[in-house]
């Protein structure tokens, strides 16, 4: 096949594909709106660990778990959920919340939107890991 | 006898195939309301990652090919390029996938090539084009070597691997329940294969298969889908991000992180690139065989069935 053929063949349809799922309304994130649903999340990752405590961000993108294995955060991804320890990760203030940057080339950072209440409290929490 | 051989790239050609296919099963969900999910970042990254393959493919090939066409000088044989040695081929190639595909679990250096094509949390026709950017990189072009030392020609080798990939494009798909019996007990199909993407400690590490589900059979590897283990898509411990690139490279940048430790031994530093997924030198990480251990104190009432054996 002449390349030029498949290279309009290909981005063509990544592009038609990408139109078409976001017009159907599946560009959608999931959104944590229980604690049993931040919980679920994070033992589908993690199902060793006890939970000790759930805080949900208010927007439900993310939720700050506390475990017997230290802190970590459960997020977002796409419709899906993703869930990370924070061993090792640098917590940054932002205007809007809080910024983790997880120093792990799969999971950059994450933006977690706060209010002020909010953020003092995660970042308490945050302060005393190990 | 088959001097200049040549045979179509089917993966190419294939290309029209596969949109309209994931077209037709986007319509089909939407319409029906199941037999799948679709999320958009997640599906182009798919198609991205399956662009940038064959990319890859057409800027790097010509390595394999290379190598490929020492052997034949060298081979004395030559089986030519009659229908029943093309299906020979076929079949042999399939064996030769199912070894590759089961180094690609058990080594990390090859599993960091095809960790990306597990790196969905979903299960629909893109999810078979997330394919690998770095396959070069992995040797593992050498097991097709017997087959050239055999006298197939690399040519007809190649064009065989290519329908042995466009078979298991239409497997991966929720759509499509369990097939007859005689289907399932021959063929990789769609539930042999969502099997073999479940991050469940039941299905780690099974159904291996491109196209015949019999390897799995015979090498002791299989797992059937069960309606009461519901598959869980994804990697153990799943990705934060949908750029491409980091999809594309994080297990190797992983690697590299591990090799380049302090104070290990150069037989740890080994370990790190040839041991299975999830070794590590002091054993603050799990293979599968921990995991399903694991999974097992938590379940002692699994014991003894499929993937726990």
């Amino acid at each position: 096949m002449p390349l030029h053929i498949l290279i309009i063949l290909v981005v063509g349809g990544i592009g038609l594909i990408a139109v078409l799922t976001h017009l159907l309304g599946l560009s959608r994130p999931m959104r944590l709106t229980s604690e049993d649903e931040a919980r679920s999340a994070w033992l589908r990752g993690w199902p060793e660990d006890t939970l000790t405590a759930i805080h949900i961000a208010p927007d439900g993108a993310a939720a700050l778990i506390e475990t017997d294995h230290g802190p970590g955060i459960v997020f977002s991804m796409g419709a899906d959920s993703t869930a990370h320890r924070l061993d090792g990760a640098e917590i940054r203030e932002t205007p809007g919340g809080l910024r983790i940057l997880f120093h792990d080339f799969a999971a950059p950072r994450l933006d977690v939107a706060l209010d002020p209440a909010a953020r003092a409290h995660w970042q308490q929490i945050l302060s005393e890991r190990p | 006898m088959t001097g200049d051989l040549t045979f179509p790239d089917v993966v190419q050609y294939a290309v029209p195939f596969f949109i309209a296919a994931i077209l037709v099963e986007l319509l089909w969900i939407t319409l029906k309301g199941k037999g799948g999910r679709y999320e958009t970042r997640d599906a182009v990254t798919s198609l991205i990652m399956g662009a940038g393959n064959v990319a890859s493919g057409i800027a790097l090939g010509f390595i394999a090919w290379g190598f490929f066409m020492v052997l034949w000088d060298v081979t004395p044989l030559d089986l030519g390029s009659s229908w029943w040695v093309v299906a020979l081929c076929f079949v042999l190639d399939d064996l030769r996938y199912y070894w590759v595909h089961r180094f690609g679990h058990r080594i990390r250096w090859v599993w960091a090539s095809h960790v990306n094509h597990h790196s969905s949390q979903h299960y629909n026709l893109t999810t078979a084009l997330r394919q690998t950017w770095t396959y070069t990189f992995t040797f593992m072009m050498v097991v097709r070597a017997p087959l050239i030392l055999l006298g197939f020609h690399p040519a007809m080798v190649l064009f065989v691997g290519g329908l042995n990939l466009i078979y298991q494009f239409w497997i991966h798909t929720e759509a499509i329940g369990k097939l007859p019996r005689w289907v399932e007990a021959i063929m990789n199909t769609p539930s042999h294969h969502r099997a073999h993407h479940g991050r469940n400690a039941r299905y780690l590490d099974c159904n291996y298969a491109g196209v015949f589900i019999v390897w799995d059979k015979l090498f002791g590897t299989f797992v059937p889908e069960l309606d009461e283990d519901r598959v869980d898509y994804g990697l153990v411990h799943n990705l934060g991000t949908f750029n491409p690139l980091r999809v594309a490279f994080h297990e190797w940048v992983g690697i590299f992180k591990d090799m380049t430790q302090r104070g290990l031994t150069l037989r740890e530093r080994l370990m790190y690139a040839v041991a299975p997924p999830g070794w590590s030198h002091d054993g603050s990480r799990q293979t599968s065989e921990g995991i399903k251990a694991s999974h097992l104190q938590r379940h002692p009432e699994d014991r003894g069935t499929p993937g726990f054996d």
